[in-house]
């Protein structure tokens, strides 16, 4: 065993510091300080996914070869620890974390020289078109339709829930090309060169916090190359099994959390605990955020397990309890954010959380982005597989620990 | 014992209940909340016509008289309904501190109008991130010539951009006392905003006000102070118990017609269980919301009672809420269905007056 990054990584953290420190313009800065998502808001995250590029930072986990950087699994969580830190705003993850990823591994010498410069660069959004109104949980009952015609398949059906479909330009999806056998068979994977095929509309769906940010797709007879098929026809299912790996993988997420629990800790200095002191100096208080702290903590001993190549990420059930454990914690972070911020989380303040605002927030950044933040991450538990779905996976490998 | 509403007070309820399925469905409600004013005052004369709002006053006030029990029996369907209009802020807290004042002063002539309706009154008493015991407060009114000078900040007023009279809390020598001021006074500042679960409120600054010896409701008022806060405090709650049960039953229906692998999502074993854990939660909370009703209407209620349905609402409120979302998967972390604006308006209700955090931790301090 041996716990410690090693010193020849101070110089590389230096290098990392000094660049997060002068990059970001002020609006990339306040995109990242006004994030209440995982999804930052989408013209300053790809301005900074470009000024990353230019870096050769934009994708660290990709193969060298491919635009990578090459980095250790240590200068990778570094690298991600001093950017939460700076609470600057966290790349969006389907194109250098999904498609990108897949391509790289199972997509053909063409897609990959078609798609992937796009995506290194965020000159590209994807989105992710997988769930329908009757298929979430049960993604391989999807329905809606693709009929091949001549080099082209004509799409039929709608999806939903599809993350900023209205910034993007290209689209990742799941359709249905054959219903005559099992469900998760006749599914193909298609990759769209365009969100503006003739047929094809986004309605943005308001999500409870105020902000657009899933989307409902229409398709109506909309026809798109075959070229853009991942795999084989109807062995699509395995191919987005391939991605999901990519999807769920682990990393290096608790530097987020960790920053969440200093801004909690922050709020509590100016909240009065109603027994004679601020929160920062109730007992209570202090329990509830020790149990709090401590549970992030054995999160991100397992995150540094898992990324130093220990066996409990060759465990099945490694993704599923990442997952699991991170969603909670984000969720019980943005309670306590909430809690202690007081009634300064009830103002709704959709305008001055815009990137560019030109109305003063009423109180404090953390009560601007308390109640949005907490709201917002109620989704943790349901998307990328639920927590249900996941405790069953998860339930499915007890005993076989090895 | 009998802790069931009366005929009156079930044929009081019904009536409110269907007032509001027929004039403030969902749809309706929205287009309410995202109407420049926030709120209807149609509504507030239909509620004014029912007696809704002379309901919580004496008699010999113009009133109807009216028992919290009363009040619970309406107020649950208001939070089912998501209410928008200044019921709590209105008659539950501005209103009821006017009433402490004595007849003939300006304050009673003002709760006249808020009982006919023609005037909306608000309670400016929490200060900072929140206000969960009279002591925190830290406005003060000092004496000048015959009358008052005001200095201080109020925030998270509910009703506060629309009321025509302000009850303000302020220490006057070291004591609680109220005010009745006019929000056009000289030197008050009034920044309005909606509210996460669709209430208008403001912050309101006090910049050495200068207000008329009348409009003193009460000096050392810390006591009834305390009594308008529990009954509010009752009447939150009593809205947060409806919003609960509301979502327990639109949850229920979803979860048995969302069918997921082929079948109801309610026949799995983990969503059949969040949907008991969030029944007994809404049985927990309505029987203590009941209880402590009873409590209050016989005088029996102590700072510990209050505490313990503050305390519990906030907390199961939450917990059914979250469960609520979850259940619903996409659909419920959206603006389109009524479930996550449900979830808002019980959160909000738990941070007004001191959130559950701090009344459990009270309930154990108070041994
Ligand atoms: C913020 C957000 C972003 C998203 N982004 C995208 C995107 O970019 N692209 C995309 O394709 N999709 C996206 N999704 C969709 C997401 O993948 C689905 O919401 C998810 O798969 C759940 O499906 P559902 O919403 O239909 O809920 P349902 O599947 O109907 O589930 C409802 C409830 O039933 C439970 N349940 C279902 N089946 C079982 C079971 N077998 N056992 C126990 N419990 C069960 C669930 O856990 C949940 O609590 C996003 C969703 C959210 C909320």
């Amino acid at each position: 065993m041996n716990i410690d990054f090693g010193s020849e990584l101070e110089t590389f953290r230096a290098e990392v510091c000094a660049f997060l420190d002068t990059a970001p313009t002020p609006a990339i800065r306040e995109a990242g300080r006004k994030l209440t998502s995982v999804f930052a808001q989408f013209d300053q995250v790809m301005e900074w996914h470009r000024i990353l590029y230019h870096q050769g930072w934009s994708a660290p986990h990709w193969p060298k070869e491919h635009g990578g950087t090459g980095w250790s699994v240590e200068q990778k969580y570094i690298f991600a620890e001093e950017y939460r830190k700076r609470d600057l705003p966290p790349l969006l993850p389907q194109g250098v974390g999904m498609v990108g990823p897949l391509l790289i591994d199972i997509g053909t010498e063409e897609q990959k020289a078609k798609y992937l410069p796009g995506i290194l660069k965020g000159e590209d959004f994807w989105a992710q078109g997988y769930s329908e109104p009757n298929s979430g949980s049960d993604l391989a009952s999807l329905q809606c339709r693709a009929v091949a015609d001549g080099d082209d398949y004509i799409i039929n059906g709608s999806k939903i829930w599809t993350t900023y479909a209205h910034h993007a330009n290209r689209m990742f999806m799941l359709v249905r090309t054959d219903s005559s056998g099992k469900k998760q068979q006749g599914i193909t994977f298609l990759l769209l060169d365009r969100m503006d095929y003739p047929g094809m509309t986004v309605r943005p769906i308001i999500g409870l916090d105020g902000f657009p940010e899933q989307c409902e797709v229409f398709f109506e007879d909309v026809r798109v190359p075959q070229s853009g098929r991942v795999g084989a026809e109807n062995d699509g299912w395995s191919v987005a099994k391939h991605l999901l790996k990519h999807e769920r993988g682990g990393g290096a997420q608790s530097p987020t959390l960790k920053r969440g629990l200093e801004r909690i800790r922050e709020a509590a200095q100016t909240t009065p605990s109603g027994f004679g002191t601020m929160l920062a100096e109730d007992p209570v208080f202090q329990r509830d955020i020790g149990e709090l702290e401590a549970d992030i903590a054995s999160f991100e001993h397992f995150e540094k397990l898992a990324v130093s190549g220990h066996p409990v990420a060759a465990d099945p059930a490694y993704p599923s309890i990442n997952k699991t454990m991170n969603s909670e914690l984000t969720q019980r972070v943005t309670v306590m954010l909430t809690q202690a911020v007081g009634n300064e989380a009830l103002p709704l303040q959709l305008e001055a959380l815009r990137v560019g605002a030109n109305v003063e927030p009423l109180g404090s950044d953390l009560d601007l982005i308390a109640m949005p933040w907490y709201l917002n991450s109620r989704a943790t538990t349901i998307y990328a597989g639920s927590n249900e779905v996941q405790r069953d996976l998860i339930a499915r490998t007890v005993g076989r620990e090895g | 014992m009998d802790f069931t509403f009366s005929d009156e007070q079930q044929m009081l309820r019904d009536s409110v209940s269907a007032f509001l399925l027929k004039n403030y469905d969902f749809d309706r409600r929205n287009a309410i909340v995202r109407s420049d004013a926030g709120w209807s005052r149609e509504v507030w004369q239909q509620f004014a016509k029912l007696g809704l709002l002379a309901l919580p006053f004496a008699e010999d006030r113009g009133g109807l008289g009216g028992s919290m029990a009363d009040l619970v029996a309406i107020a649950e369907p208001f939070g089912a309904h998501l209410l928008a209009e200044h019921y709590t802020a209105s008659a539950m807290l501005g209103g009821a501190a006017l009433a402490l004042a004595g007849d003939g002063s300006p304050a009673a002539g003002w709760l006249d109008k808020v009982i006919t309706g023609e005037a909306i009154a608000a309670l400016a008493y929490e200060e900072g991130p929140g206000t969960p015991d009279p002591s925190l407060i830290q406005a003060v009114v000092e004496r000048q010539g015959s009358g008052f000078s005001l200095s201080g900040e109020k925030r998270m007023v509910l009703g506060g951009g629309d009321a025509d009279v302000l009850v303000v809390v302020a220490r006057l020598e070291g004591a609680l006392a109220l005010f009745a001021v006019e929000p056009a006074v000289q030197g008050i500042t009034i920044r309005p905003y909606a509210t996460i679960d669709g209430r208008r409120a403001a912050n309101i600054a006090f910049d050495t006000v200068a207000i008329p010896a009348e409009a003193l409701i009460l000096a050392d008022a810390g006591d009834a102070l305390r009594g308008v806060l529990d009954r509010a405090i009752l009447a939150l709650c009593a809205e947060s118990v409806g919003a609960m049960g509301a979502l327990l039953r639109q949850t229920a229906e979803y979860a048995a017609t969302r069918k997921q692998f082929g079948v109801p999502i309610a026949t799995f074993q983990a969503v059949a269980h969040r949907l008991a854990d969030m029944k007994i939660a809404y049985t927990k909370a309505r029987a203590t919301l009941l209880y402590t009703t009873a409590l209050i209407d016989t005088g029996r209620a102590t700072p510990k009672d209050i505490a313990i349905l503050k305390g519990q609402t906030g907390k199961l409120g939450r917990a059914l809420g979250e469960a609520a979302i979850q259940t619903h998967g996409g659909v419920g972390m959206t603006d389109e269905l009524s479930v996550s604006h449900l979830h808002k308006r019980i959160l909000a209700n738990d941070a007004l007056l001191g959130n559950a955090e701090y009344h459990l931790r009270k309930v154990g301090v108070l041994a």
